[in-house]
């Protein structure tokens, strides 16, 4: 039994604007001590299913609309409040991005940490506060017991967010659930957080979720990898195999799309045209239809599965030997996918129909 | 493509030689005061600390460093929304450094900005046409109709449809707002574009977009850009030459292949091995220098080098004490590779750059300078084996003296 177990996760939002699909339909597992990435853009729906797991989903306009959240063998979506609330921080713990929001500006690290601690334990005020100083040790905080009167302010960003892992594993959680931890950060200081999070969690054997942008931030710190567009997984597999063998559209054009540190220096940035889709429209067709150089014309109406890329191969869902799997209808070659670009003879991507907003065609009248 | 605004005349050959922007001994200070109603001086944060650079005709110069490095406030202070405490800023041969009224006004002509934030920088309340055309306002540039004919010919030079004009900016994306930017700073037909992390608030599949148009418009028109960001990755593939910035000054200048491949300062070899490559196999062989605590405060910087509380190749030479009472100056240790530090010889071949360089390490050398602690990834070993240098026939670094000030 995984870990964690996510079928058919559906989340919207009501708003006045209308109504937001903002995950439509999201399965993925997790086993005890694996490490995941949740790549895409914002408003992916990669945090929204994150805090749909943890319940925490802004209320009352976010709602579940649909699937089923296992945790343990445990159904989260089921639990009453108080059940979720002991889950959070024992079972599971969050790193959020500026931790300035999740830390409590007027009380002290000291107070923070042992409410977290005796919160889920039974612990005395000297043992909580002994393994206070052994956590942020742990996290490198230099001179723990003097800083443990200090208050968030007086710490700086680096500082916090080593803070915020020592708190997210006082309680030595199976799963931890980091949202863009290094986003706020300087690139010196990712450094030192990134490096701290990876030991940490492979020390001691915790379950780790990262949530990013950044496919360099995952390139190093995971073994698998969902990669996420308009609310759904578009491709998912273990790290290496991903970037080894990108396979959908849009992974292939997020890889063309960044600098390389390595790169060639005449090597040319492909970008991805257009926009991302207006996620107030429920879903029809592929979701990165209007953008895709590799579109059909069934890529207009109709959704593709998630299916593996080679047919026929069983179906692994965890583990380093997961398979590869995308949602698309007409993936890239390899060869196409390395230069990113389609290369078959006079294949053009199929025009819009009606109605549609055409991004790809826009961009290339304009000549962008 | 025809600009609106009339030509300039060719540059003569003796003008085309020299740089468009000479920066010299650039300091912008601001003052730290205290007190309500008698305001007291308390000292100051030195943000940018005594600089010098210049900038070739047609060149795209990056500007690199962390937050707080002072990078923004050297861009500001070129275009001067920052009057400079100190130094020469000399743009096309004229120190424009405490120009006012009608010079400074003439001068911005030249020299626009393209900002971070496509959100703040745009007024909500102008349309799209109004907002690229307000340029051509201010400087009382053609007639009406002639600065109807410069918005739709911008529109579509920066890949938006002409018709766009009479939108608002809150019907844009943020892709498209920073397109609106960018045609707003090119309404003047600049020679010099300061660009102050200007996809740095995009979506990832949306920055080559704009990299690509600046790209492009730079080949069309010429220009020459100031480029500034904390994206080693993004400065690298954008620029020609970049200089590293840390705490105010300048550590050191070199050609993009030249930081890339033989950093010569400890800080930009920490700077090249922190940034994380989307590749698996290369992040994994690769080893990262961490750096110890964070940047200092550039009110109050460390003495000597600033970079020596954090530098871990201080650490490694047993620290000398020559980096905590000298500041070292820039040197141009090879032909146009400049480095302000008292061992970059030392930094030369050393396994550190070979490893951020992602070259070919012998198995047993790993980092020295590794404690228990875990600040470098690498196991401690005490044996270092000297890693023969990048390319054959590369110039020796020399050893560095610098004179004392």
């Amino acid at each position: 039994m995984a870990l964690l177990d996510v079928q058919d996760l559906v989340v919207r939002f009501r708003t006045h604007d209308g109504t937001i699909h903002a995950v439509n339909g999201v399965s993925f597992e997790l086993e005890a001590g694996e490490t995941l990435g949740l790549v895409g853009e914002s408003g992916c729906g990669k945090s929204v299913t994150n805090l749909a797991i943890m319940r925490l989903l802004p209320k009352p306009a976010g709602r579940i609309e649909g699937g089923r959240v296992l945790f343990d063998g445990l159904d989260v979506l089921a639990m009453s409040e108080s059940e979720v609330r002991d889950l959070r921080g024992k079972e599971i713990a969050m790193i959020f991005q500026d931790p300035m929001t999740s830390l409590n500006p007027v009380l002290t690290i000291e107070e923070q940490i042992v409410e977290t601690i005796r919160a889920h334990r039974r612990m005395s005020m000297a043992d909580a506060r002994k393994q206070t100083i052994q956590l942020l040790e742990m996290v490198g905080i230099p001179g723990p017991e003097d800083r443990l009167k200090s208050f968030p302010h007086q710490f700086s960003g680096g500082m916090r967010q080593r803070v915020m892992i020592a708190m997210a594993l006082a309680l030595e959680p199976k799963l931890l659930v980091a949202d863009e931890p290094t986003t706020a950060l300087d690139v010196t200081i990712q450094a030192q957080v990134l490096d701290l999070l990876g030991r940490l969690t492979t020390e001691g054997g915790t379950a780790l979720i990262i949530i990013t942008h950044d496919l360099g931030v995952v390139a190093g710190m995971t073994q698998r990898i969902n990669v996420m567009y308009a609310g759904f997984i578009v491709e998912t597999a273990p790290t290496d195999e991903l970037f080894a063998r990108p396979s959908h559209p849009y992974t292939v054009g997020l890889l063309h799309s960044i600098p390389k540190v390595t790169e060639r220096e005449d090597e040319e940035l492909i970008p991805i045209e257009g926009r991302p889709p207006d996620m107030r429209e429920a879903p029809v067709g592929c979701p990165f239809a209007a953008r895709c150089a590799w579109r059909l014309e069934q890529c207009w109406t109709e959704n593709p599965v998630l299916r593996p890329l080679d047919a026929g191969a069983r179906l692994v869902t965890t583990g380093p030997k997961a398979t590869h799997r995308i949602a698309c209808h007409n993936p890239p070659t390899a060869d196409e996918a390395h230069e990113g670009r389609p290369l078959r003879a006079g294949f053009r991507a199929a025009p819009a129909p009606a109605g549609r907003i055409d991004e790809l065609a826009m961009a290339v009248e304009a000549g962008t | 493509m025809t600009a609106a605004v009339p030509g300039r005349p060719a540059p003569r050959a003796a003008e085309a030689d020299r740089p468009l922007l000479k920066v010299d001994g650039l300091k912008v200070h601001f003052e730290i005061k205290e007190g309500i109603i008698f305001e007291r001086y308390v000292g100051s944060v030195r943000a940018v600390d005594g600089i010098s650079f210049e900038l070739r005709r047609g060149e795209t110069f990056g500007l690199v460093g962390e937050s707080g490095c002072g990078k923004s406030t050297t861009g500001r202070a070129i275009v001067r929304i920052y009057r400079p405490t100190a130094g020469r800023i000399e743009f096309d041969g004229i120190d424009i450094a405490n120009l006012e009224g009608a010079a400074l006004r003439h001068m911005r002509r030249r020299v626009q900005m393209i900002f971070q934030d496509p959100y703040a920088s745009l007024d909500p309340r102008m349309t799209a046409g109004s907002i690229i055309a307000e340029p051509l306002d201010i400087h009382d540039i053609g007639s009406k109709a002639d600065r109807q004919d410069r918005i739709r010919e911008l529109l579509p030079l920066v890949g938006l449809d002409a018709a766009y004009g009479v939108r608002y900016p809150h019907e844009f994306s943020g892709g498209q707002r920073q397109r609106i930017g960018v045609a707003r700073a090119l309404a003047l037909d600049p020679d010099l574009i300061v660009a102050d992390e200007p996809i740095s608030a995009l979506d990832v599949s949306i920055q080559a977009q704009i990299l690509n148009l600046l790209q492009r418009l730079q080949g069309r028109l010429g220009l020459t850009y100031l480029f500034i960001a904390h994206d080693l990755a993004v400065i690298r593939h954008i620029s020609d030459r970049i200089a590293v910035m840390y705490l105010g000054r300048l550590v050191e200048i070199a050609s993009s292949r030249d930081l890339n491949t033989r950093p010569l300062h400890p800080y930009s070899v920490a700077l090249l091995s922190a940034v994380p490559i989307p590749d698996p196999s290369i992040e994994r062989r690769r080893q990262r220098i961490i750096l110890r605590g964070d940047v200092p405060s550039p009110a109050a910087p460390p003495s000597g080098c600033r970079f020596h509380t954090r530098c871990w190749l201080r650490e490694r030479l047993g620290n000398p004490e020559r980096c905590s009472t000298e500041e070292p100056d820039l040197l141009e240790l090879e032909t146009g590779h400049a480095v302000a530090c008292h061992f970059a010889a030392d930094v030369a071949g050393s396994v550190e750059q070979a490893l951020v360089t992602g070259q070919r390490v012998p198995v047993a050398a790993t980092p020295a300078g590794a404690d228990e602690s875990g600040e470098v990834l690498a196991p401690a070993d005490a044996t270092v084996e000297p890693v023969a240098v990048v390319e054959p026939g590369a110039p020796v670094v020399p050893e560095t003296t610098a004179p004392a000030e």
